[in-house]
């Protein structure tokens, strides 16, 4: 082994993908084979180069392009499978750009193309089409308060402890109509205080009579 | 100019001044908003005295004519028969059909030493000298307020230790009702050995019962106002649903409140009757609403409403104001709607 060079073992080296064994012999091969040491130094290099390249930020002329398409389309209305406006194709098309990759109707997508290019975030793009979108329409509408989330929190805390009291104060159960056995409360309070009661203490006709299933002192 | 100067400058200095007076008034009013509503001091030497005319309802046979004045002046004159042993008869002189008859029971005795407890702990209770009433020699005990107002005054037999008279005042020193034996006759009278008579009612609801009662949603408070403390607390049923009753007392006056679940029907609607509810023969009448007590033409109130899925009904041996303050320390009528379900799950909640 230590007469022939490493080839396609080399780069499992560099990739920490071989076993212990092979590990060692490649180490062994290495320190004393010259053009194995230069081509391992060399892809380590380009590992480590490839590695420290960032993710791609979006082109801002796309960006922009994409932010006047969106404004058009939320104020006109078209419906997103309409082809795109004469506006936005007048412009270079997107694949121009060398980051980018794109449908062939010039779309933006998602999904990468081909040939490995970095995917579009979505994010980056859709949320400050939101913003455009709602939040210009609607701010005309409200002054421009200093504690505006303040407030908006407060009234949803609020909102949501009326409606919940307001759930809890319901009753499990309409309350039964009753009527009052007044002369037996006057008895019971004649009773306590050895007074002779003003409310008549006899049953009148508004009293039901008394039920079997009842108790009465 | 400089004159305007000069009197800002003496003008600021005034208004703090007047700023801390303000204060001051308003500190001291809100920690003592009435003199007399706190708990009198003394040595109560009056209390023995009427301790053992408690006890001598229930030694001495005797016979008489129960004479209750309001302050109106109406008077209802009962007949009394008082049967150590048996129990009391009462009956309105000219109606003697329709006794009372309360029979002898510990839970009354139980009830008197409360009450007079609680007569100890709110007034001075002291004696007042001798006096004559209906004939006969008696001792007077004064029950007096923290501001030093009479609000009872008690008449004892020297003989007998009877409870001869007894009067109630009101805060500005008008009589509410009093209370007279006339015609007292000493010895054993006729009991009628088949009556069988009245007792409270039997389920008594100590500490541990009104806590549970009171976490089933049951609005029954230890206190009405700082002189009405719950001394008796018992409950039965009518047609299987509960009524709990409640008595709160200052030692003087008595106040009964009947609860229990439910609402009134329509009979009892605001709407009828001018806004009263008829009670039966006999008794004024009861209104569905909250802050208006009726009857008092003998020193006896009624009042009747629903709130928060009771009916509560109060009755009351009370001077006008403590039977107000009774009926407004309970829930307010209504409790049907928004705001009033929202304030009452926030109760639930235990935010309010």
């Amino acid at each position: 082994m230590s007469r022939e060079h490493l080839g396609e073992r080399l780069s499992a080296l560099i990739d920490g993908e071989l076993g212990p064994a092979e590990h060692e012999s490649a180490l062994i091969h290495l320190a004393k084979c010259e053009p194995c040491r230069f081509e391992a130094d060399m892809m380590r290099r380009l590992k480590r180069r490839l590695n420290g390249l960032c993710e791609p930020e979006p082109d801002m002329d796309f960006l922009g392009r994409l932010t006047s398409l969106s404004r058009d389309a939320g104020a006109a209305g078209p419906p997103p499978s309409d082809p795109p406006i004469a506006g936005f194709g007048s412009g270079p098309p997107l694949g121009s750009s060398p980051l980018l990759g794109g449908l062939p109707d010039g779309r933006p997508s998602s999904v990468p193309a081909d040939g490995g290019s970095a995917p579009l975030r979505p994010e980056h793009v859709s949320r400050p089409d939101r913003r455009r979108l709602g939040g210009n329409r609607l701010a005309h509408l409200f002054p421009p308060l200093p504690g505006g989330r303040y407030a908006v929190a407060g009234l949803a805390v609020a909102t949501t402890l009326i409606g919940g009291a307001f759930a809890a104060g319901g009753e499990a159960e309409e309350p039964p109509v009753v009527r009052p056995r007044l002369s037996d409360y006057a008895v019971e309070h004649a009773v306590t205080s050895r007074h002779m009661p003003v409310v008549d203490a006899r049953p009148t006709a508004t009293d039901p009579p008394h039920g079997p299933n009842e108790t009465t002192r | 100019m400089s004159t305007g100067g000069h009197s800002s400058a003496h003008s600021a200095p005034v208004g703090l001044l007047i700023l801390a007076v303000l204060c001051v008034l308003l500190v001291t009013t809100a920690v003592r908003p009435d003199a007399s509503a706190v708990a009198a001091d003394g040595p109560d030497d009056g209390m023995p005295v009427l301790r053992r005319a408690a006890t001598a309802e229930s030694e001495v046979a005797y016979s008489a004519v129960r004479q209750m004045t309001g302050p109106e002046g109406r008077t209802l004159r009962v007949r009394v028969i008082n049967s150590p042993g048996d129990g009391v008869s009462l009956s309105p002189v000219g109606a003697e059909e329709t006794t009372l008859m309360v029979r002898s029971s510990p839970a009354l005795e139980s009830l008197d030493d409360r009450l007079l407890r609680m007569l100890q702990d709110t007034y001075a209770v002291a004696e007042a000298g001798t006096a004559e009433l209906a004939g006969r020699r008696t001792r007077v005990v004064e029950a007096a307020r923290a501001d030093g107002t009479v609000a009872g005054r008690f008449w004892v037999d020297t003989d007998t230790d009877l409870l001869l008279g007894r009067t109630v005042y009101e805060a500005d020193g008008e009589p509410a009702f009093s209370v007279r034996l006339t015609g007292l006759l000493l010895g054993e009278t006729s009991w009628p050995e088949d009556e069988e008579g009245d007792v409270p009612w039997g389920d008594d609801l100590d500490g541990t019962e009104r806590a549970r009662l009171r976490e089933e949603g049951w609005p029954l408070q230890e206190h009405l106002a700082w002189n009405l403390r719950l001394v008796d607390a018992r409950s039965t049923e009518h047609a299987g649903h509960r009524v709990v009753h409640a008595i709160y007392s200052d030692g003087l006056s008595q106040v009964s409140v009947f609860t229990q679940r439910g609402k009134l029907d329509t009979e009892h609607s605001p709407a009828l009757r001018n806004g009263y509810a008829g009670t039966g023969t006999g008794g004024s009448s009861v209104t569905t609403q909250h802050d208006t007590i009726f009857g008092g033409d003998t020193g006896q109130y009624q009042s009747m409403w629903q709130a928060d899925g009771f009916v509560f009904t109060v009755l009351a041996d009370a001077p006008a104001g403590l039977a107000s303050s009774a009926v407004t320390a309970l829930p307010e009528p209504g409790g049907a709607g928004f705001w009033a379900r929202v304030q009452r799950g926030l109760a639930r909640l235990g935010i309010l």
